[in-house]
């Protein structure tokens, strides 16, 4: 029977990663238009501004939050894995340091509610008022 | 003692860090075993068969099973001490030097703005493409980078960079500018395998500079050294055509591909050393299927007597968002002359275990 679960595994992990809208917010005051290479700049470490000249600060959720994985592979177009290499050689030869972490998406949004530099990513579902949404993935 | 010394000042800023900010600690290691499976040993030095690994730091495998020659873990500690102004160290200890752990890189960092950063301490020569981490092995494809390309015996330097980051529309320019010297009183590479006496190992008056073109699926980089090796042999100064000291000029060009879960790696390298040239290269090719990547890679050595190349076969697998897999099966073949001979043919299998913290 361990065919089956050879086909199984590789299905439930897929149905996985298409569960959740992620959107992208900042503060309700930054009027940056932002599109998606904009975005995988800031989170890769290769920008730290907005477009304007203002200074950006990207905020990741924990791999522990679902979301992580979605934003990762839909918006950077990466898998968590590839992002982790990626972090490692720049965190060990001193040419970068990953964004802060966040646990979920409650911290998320009251970090970017609070800063007007921040730019960070919640589960659509979870959108308020108190953040600004730039793009959805 | 000048080591230590950039090690403690550096310390001693990291714990000055910690009264006012956190430091962050970090860290990686990977645990591999492997041994030779067939091999035909130098008989001209006595030599049973042997692959050797990792060449800076001596380690190698023979036929009996062992986790020392790619084994190592590294700790890195960072603290801001003022706003812009960081102190790193990085103690790294390796199977190869029985676990001691030794400060790798300890420096002190300045960003100037948004594009430049400048370091003074001991770092890493990031001469070749996987120079600078080297170490970090779940940051790479393989078990480790082609141990033909990456041979030479200093891998350290104390001194000054300076490194930029642009955006120039899809493309980021980024790159480095760097001086400085190593004296390394005892070098274990020259000391311990292509000799059997204490052999001091000088680079000074190091410049060099690396230039990086990245782009979305593609990288390019350019680099570009030159220095000044001094060299005694217990003690006594080794000349060259008269000479105590001699120039060496390494140049280099990688480019690399990541597009559509293919992963093509390439790497070629010269160094030109008192006239004579020392040319490496690496091609290697993956494909990535979700969790697994199956690679292929072939790299080269050679110069006058020395020729050498490793065709590697091998998995990577990452069975966890913070770990790695890996088993490889490396045919060396060893074609050097007239006393040019490295270790001799062999086949290995190594496998371990790589993580991040």
């Amino acid at each position: 029977m361990n065919w089956f679960k050879v086909l199984l595994v590789p299905i439930a992990l897929t149905s996985q990663l298409v569960a959740a809208e992620v959107a992208v917010i900042v503060h309700p005051s930054n009027a940056a238009a932002v599109d998606q290479a904009e975005i995988t700049r800031l989170f890769t470490g290769r920008g730290t501004s907005f477009a304007g000249g203002a200074k950006a600060t990207p905020l990741n959720l924990a791999e522990s939050a679902a979301l992580r994985a979605d934003f990762d592979s839909k918006v950077l177009g990466k898998s968590s894995s590839q992002m982790k290499a990626y972090w490692s050689k720049l965190v060990f030869t001193g040419k970068g340091t990953p964004p802060k972490e966040l646990g979920d998406d409650a911290a998320m949004k009251a970090a970017v509610a609070a800063d007007p530099t921040a730019i960070g990513y919640i589960d659509a579902a979870s959108v308020d008022a108190s953040v600004k949404v730039i793009g959805k993935f | 003692m000048k080591k230590s010394i950039a090690g403690m000042a550096v310390l001693l800023a990291i714990y000055c860090g910690q009264l006012q900010a956190e430091t962050e600690i970090s860290g990686f290691a990977s645990v591999v075993g492997g041994k030779v499976l067939s091999g035909t040993g130098v008989e001209a030095f006595g030599l049973e068969p042997t692959f050797l690994a990792n060449y800076p730091t001596v380690g190698f495998y023979t036929e009996e099973w062992t986790f020392k020659p790619d084994s190592k873990y590294g700790l890195q500690f960072s603290s801001e001490l003022t706003e812009g102004l960081t102190a790193t160290a990085q103690m790294v200890g390796r199977g190869a030097d029985d676990y001691k752990a030794k400060f790798e890189w300890a420096y002190l960092s300045y960003a100037l703005n948004e594009h430049w950063t400048l370091q003074a301490g001991k770092k890493r020569l990031p001469l070749y493409y996987y120079s600078d981490f080297f170490d970090v092995s779940y940051a790479y494809l393989w078990i480790r980078p082609p141990a033909d390309n990456y041979t030479w015996q200093i891998f350290n330097y104390n001194g000054v960079n300076a490194q930029f980051n642009y955006q120039l529309e899809d493309w980021t320019v980024s790159g480095n500018i760097y001086t400085g010297r190593e004296d390394d009183t005892t070098n274990k590479l020259l000391s311990e395998f292509f000799g059997s006496e204490p052999v001091r190992e000088i680079w000074k008056n190091i410049v060099g500079g690396v230039l990086s073109f990245n782009r979305d699926w593609f990288d390019l980089r350019l680099t570009y050294m030159t220095y000044q090796n001094e060299r005694f042999r217990s003690g006594a100064p080794v000349l060259w055509n008269g000479e105590n000291s001699r120039r060496g000029k390494f140049a280099g060009i990688s480019t690399n591909i990541d597009y559509n879960n293919w992963i093509l790696l390439s790497e070629l390298n010269r160094l030109t050393l008192d006239g004579s040239d020392f040319d490496t290269y690496l091609v290697s090719g993956g494909y990535r299927i979700n969790e697994w990547t199956p690679y292929i890679s072939y790299a080269d050595f050679d110069s006058e007597g020395e020729v050498h190349s490793t065709t590697s076969v091998g998995v990577r697998w990452d069975f966890h968002s913070s770990a790695a897999f890996k088993v490889q099966y490396d045919d060396v073949s060893d074609d050097g002359f007239s006393g040019g001979q490295v270790a001799g043919d062999s086949k290995s299998l190594t496998f371990g275990i790589d993580l991040v913290f």
